[in-house]
């Protein structure tokens, strides 16, 4: 009872602060700032996510997902709040996707990485900064995610993901997401979401290049590409010689978002039993049909 | 003898200056060993042109997949007319 009649008065906040705004197609919209959602997130005592929730739900958009709405819909933005979204390593990857789930309003993020940012991380993971050299990578991208949406929760595991380890850490998640930049890890992860009924958005890159894939249990996968045996995957590829260059780290951590949004949403379709290239060097983009 | 085709991807595709080629072959060993004869001294040539040092055959440091399956995974080797060889290096970091 006590629980409906704070929903209520969240309803009722909500739908009295809202705000028109034109859209640049000239349509207005209801709209609550993020200053108003603060207020009402803190003299109501609900998180912030909620209060995003509940507004969304009146058709009333938080300012701050204002242009993510003809995307997704209303339905995709609640659905991407509602979500859990496990980022399994800190590494350029990862550290980009970290940085568009938060903008793109994911409710609570789970980031798994044991490093520190060394200087070799400067040149791509985005969250790294001469000042932060050292520290480790969970922290600062928790903090990151905080000073970018303190709508989205974010749980931190400083810990090396195993095959101990894996279903524990993963097993809350909607989707898992490839942050990684070994081989050996990213076959763990992909044991992990297959036992746990999770979709993982995996990729990789070297040079000018990369590759994305999204696997859903029953799914073709990294066996296709890598082979069965553990005796045959290789350690490194071919980045130890041509570099893991800035741009091909976002261009291909921003394929992995889109990955995640779709999944979450339903809108669109996943790259899913085919691996996507894109290679910016000639700039082309080629899929392979996988078979077992 | 089949007929297959043969697909570059990423650097492979810019080091040899073409993203496809056709072969006759039986299996694929025949294959790949006229992919390293048409191929594989052009691709390390260029790589070399570039810095980049890599040992043997085009098969030792590329990820080959036939129709999809990589070909450490196959259980014959023979070959059909259409068949597909994709052929790109292995490309794991992050």
């Amino acid at each position: 009872m006590e629980s409906k009649t704070a929903d209520k008065d969240v309803r009722r906040w909500v739908t009295e602060s809202a705000e028109s705004q034109a859209a640049p197609d000239g349509r207005t919209h209801l709209v609550i700032s993020l200053k108003t959602t603060a207020f009402i997130s803190s003299s109501q005592g609900v998180p912030a996510k909620e209060v995003e929730i509940t507004a969304l739900k009146q058709g009333i958009i938080p300012s701050r997902y204002f242009r993510n709405i003809g995307t997704i819909g209303l339905d995709g933005q609640i659905k991407l709040l509602q979500s859990t979204v496990a980022v399994a390593g800190v590494g350029g990857l990862g550290s980009t996707v970290i940085e568009l789930l938060a903008r793109q309003g994911i409710g609570h993020l789970i980031i798994i990485d044991n490093d520190r940012f060394t200087e070799q991380n400067l040149n791509r993971q985005i969250m790294c900064t001469e000042g932060n050299l050292g520290e480790y990578k969970v922290t600062v991208v928790s903090r990151r995610v905080k000073q970018i949406n303190s709508a989205t929760t974010v749980t931190t595991f400083r810990e090396r993901l195993t095959r101990d380890n894996a279903e524990k850490l993963l097993g809350s998640a909607r989707v898992v997401v490839d942050g990684l930049d070994n081989l050996s890890s990213r076959l763990v992860v992909e044991h992990a979401c297959r036992q746990l009924a999770i979709p993982y958005v995996y990729a990789s890159i070297g040079g000018f290049s990369g590759q994305v894939m999204t696997i859903f249990p029953g799914d073709v996968g990294l066996s296709s590409l890598y082979g069965s045996s553990s005796d045959t995957v290789p350690e490194q590829g071919i980045e130890t010689k041509i570099g893991n260059p800035p741009a091909t780290v976002a261009m291909i951590a921003a394929f992995q978002v889109q990955e995640v949004v779709k999944i979450v949403t339903g809108v669109g379709h996943p790259v899913r039993n085919r691996i996507l290239f894109v290679d910016a060097r000639e700039f082309t983009i080629d899929r392979i049909e996988l078979g077992r | 003898m089949a007929l297959i085709t043969v697909r570059f991807y990423s650097l492979w595709r810019s080091y040899l200056g073409t993203d496809s080629a056709t072969l006759q072959a039986d299996n694929i060993e025949d294959a790949l060993a006229q992919l390293e004869e048409r191929f594989g001294p052009r691709l390390r040539k260029n790589l070399e042109a570039a810095g980049i040092h890599l040992d043997g055959k085009i098969q030792d440091y590329s990820l080959i997949l036939l129709n999809g399956v990589t070909l450490r995974n196959l259980k014959s080797t023979a070959l059909k007319q259409g068949d597909v060889l994709h052929i790109f290096p292995p490309a794991i970091g992050g």
